[in-house]
């Protein structure tokens, strides 16, 4: 057992640093003056030069990709050259909006999709059944950025329940930046419901053919406890599985909606730093992220790990 | 193959999503001979029209009619899904073919690749390719191609792995054929219904994935129209001209739910134990 942790853990370790030279390179080395990339192409020489400087580019390629690897593990990202901050506040500043949106938009899948799934599994092929896959299938086919703006159009324009954009700062009033995170979250939350009732469907389906339900019902255990307590219950391993990777996607979905709703998150930032060709932003945030994802792919391995001792053998 | 089409002809699902398609398809095409108007005329005094019997479905802030630049739209977001699939396809198909073919550290080599690829959403290396090369349709093209390979890689390595232990594929390798030709042989059409499923399930996560990075401004760039880019210029009109920001995103939709319910469709008609992968 714990020689299959250490294992998945050491190649997510290598993943990661593998993730981190493909940015540096993809950043910093092919496009062969990062400096620049970041004033564009009609800048002076002496403004060339004084960036090159301060960035430390005019060192060696792989000097500057030792040092920036060594900052990070003392979490020191260097400085935005669009805003002059240390990038690490910047990330930090941007995580307030951003992880309670994902940790939202997450709560609220999983609140909808598992009832969604067991409940299309006990009807299967009857009307209701149809209609929860006929919504999965919806569900996966809208553009989440889409869906933002027609609940912006229909909720905030048309009935102005809640606001069209902007987010108001957690202080003095938690509610208020509560409510402006609820369309965000909703439409963020879109694909994830469809993916995990499809799941919780089929993986509830899958355990309801074993002996063990034919054994509860042979006992007059009642319906509704034979799909909740038994059949849900044991299905649940592959419905934590998608929902880990989804919560990874969630990530990147977050960038888009975040735009939609005129959110001050990571993905704003991301794309803030896109237009001003803020490189050192760009480079932290697409590792960070990547980290994120491959954080929560460990995790799911370790509690897949402790819920079923089978896949440690065949990995 | 007429077996198939009699199932086929009784697959609701299937019938949807190919009709979605061809609709699709036919109205990209025929957007390059006719629109209803010029797609890219500005006539700034007609601009945000509603719809009415000139202007089917309005015009846009420059007065250019929605109707004529969805339906080029349609050519972007076919033109992008089509090479990005193609891209992803071939280089992936060699990559999990060979992995297969060769197991040992070929093999593990070519699945930490995949993970690392796969550890970074589709949007992730747009950001990446699009921030130091520029927002241009062609990287968006080549992040999605990127993005597609290890899926592709993952689909043939399984599909391909299954073969290999296969009679006749060891009767074949008995026979003293080099595995380039049972490759090519034996294992390539013997995959090929599920290599099919999965590129019409990239095809719709290409197109969404094109839409969306035209919405963030890093896919096809102005003047060229993309639907993406059009609720994003929408999104300014929402109080004065909302239906802006309803056709394009059908649009999007209507070409995914169609690919999704056609690569659906072919899974139950190919083979009903097929689980395609699904990732974003």
């Amino acid at each position: 057992m714990l020689e299959f942790l250490l294992r998945r853990l050491a190649t997510s370790l290598v993943t990661l640093l593998l993730a981190s030279l493909v940015v540096f390179v993809v950043l910093e080395v092919l496009p062969g003056d990062p400096a620049q990339v970041m004033l564009g192409t009609e800048a002076r020489p002496d403004t060339l030069a004084a960036l090159r400087a301060k960035f430390g580019f005019d060192r060696p390629a792989p000097e500057r990709y030792l040092s920036w690897i060594a900052g990070l593990l003392v979490f020191d990202l260097g400085l935005s050259h669009a805003y002059g901050t240390p990038v690490s506040k910047l990330i930090g500043d941007r995580l307030v909006v951003t992880l309670p949106l994902g940790a939202m938009a997450l709560t609220w899948a999983t609140c909808v999709a598992l009832p969604l799934g067991v409940f299309a599994a006990s009807r299967r092929g009857r009307p209701a059944d149809w209609l929860v896959m006929g919504f999965g299938q919806l569900g996966i086919s809208i553009p989440n950025f889409w869906f933002g703006i027609l609940l912006s159009l229909t909720f905030a324009v048309s009935l102005r329940w809640f606001p069209a954009g902007g987010f108001p700062g957690w202080s003095p009033d938690p509610l208020k930046a509560v409510h402006a995170l609820v369309l965000p979250a909703l439409s963020l939350s879109l694909a994830e419901i469809a993916i995990l009732a499809r799941v919780t469907r089929s993986s509830v389906l899958d355990t309801l053919r074993e002996d063990y339900i034919r054994t509860a019902r042979a006992k007059g255990v009642p319906e509704r406890a034979v799909l909740m307590r038994h059949a849900l219950r044991n299905a649940l391993i592959p419905i934590v599985t998608v929902g880990g990777l989804l919560a990874g996607f969630l990530v990147a979905g977050a960038i888009i909606v975040e735009t939609v709703f005129y959110l001050p998150g990571l993905g704003k930032l991301v794309f803030d730093s896109i237009n001003n060709r803020d490189l050192i932003v760009i480079k932290n945030i697409v590792l960070l992220l990547t980290g994120c994802v491959l954080t929560v792919n460990f995790l799911i391995d370790v509690v897949y790990a402790l819920l079923d001792p089978r896949p440690k053998v065949s990995a | 193959m007429k077996a198939f089409l009699g199932r086929a002809r009784r697959h609701v699902g299937f019938l949807v999503g190919a009709t979605l398609v061809a609709i699709v398809l036919a109205t990209a095409i025929l957007s390059t001979v006719w629109t209803p108007h010029p797609h890219d005329d500005l006539r700034m005094a007609l601009k945000l029209k509603p719809a009415d019997t000139t202007w089917w479905l309005g015009t846009d802030h420059r007065g250019r009619d929605v109707l004529s630049r969805i339906m080029v739209g349609a050519q972007t977001s076919i033109v992008v899904g089509l090479i990005a699939v193609s891209i992803g396809m071939a280089i992936g198909v060699a990559l999990g073919a060979w992995a297969a073919a060769r197991r040992g550290w070929v093999d593990e080599l070519l699945s930490r690749f995949g993970d690392l690829v796969l550890s970074m959403p589709a949007v992730l290396l747009a950001i990446l390719i699009t921030s130091v090369f520029g927002a241009s349709a062609t990287n968006a093209i080549l992040a999605i191609g990127i993005f597609n390979i290890p899926v592709f890689a993952r689909v043939t390595r399984g599909a391909a792995l299954t073969l290999w232990g296969r009679d006749f594929v060891r009767a074949a390798a008995a026979l003293g054929l080099g595995p380039l030709t049972i490759t090519w042989r034996h294992v390539l059409p013997n995959a090929a219904g599920v290599l099919l499923v999965q590129a019409t399930i990239q095809f719709a996560v290409a197109i969404l994935a094109e839409a969306g990075l035209s919405y963030l401004g890093l896919g096809a760039q102005p003047p060229v129209p993309s639907w993406g880019r059009m609720l994003y210029d929408a999104q300014t009109y929402l109080y004065d001209a909302p239906g802006l920001a309803i056709w394009p995103g059908l649009a999007i939709a209507l070409t995914v739910l169609g690919l999704n319910m056609l690569g659906d469709g072919l899974r139950d008609l190919l083979d009903p134990r097929l689980r395609p992968l699904r990732v974003g």
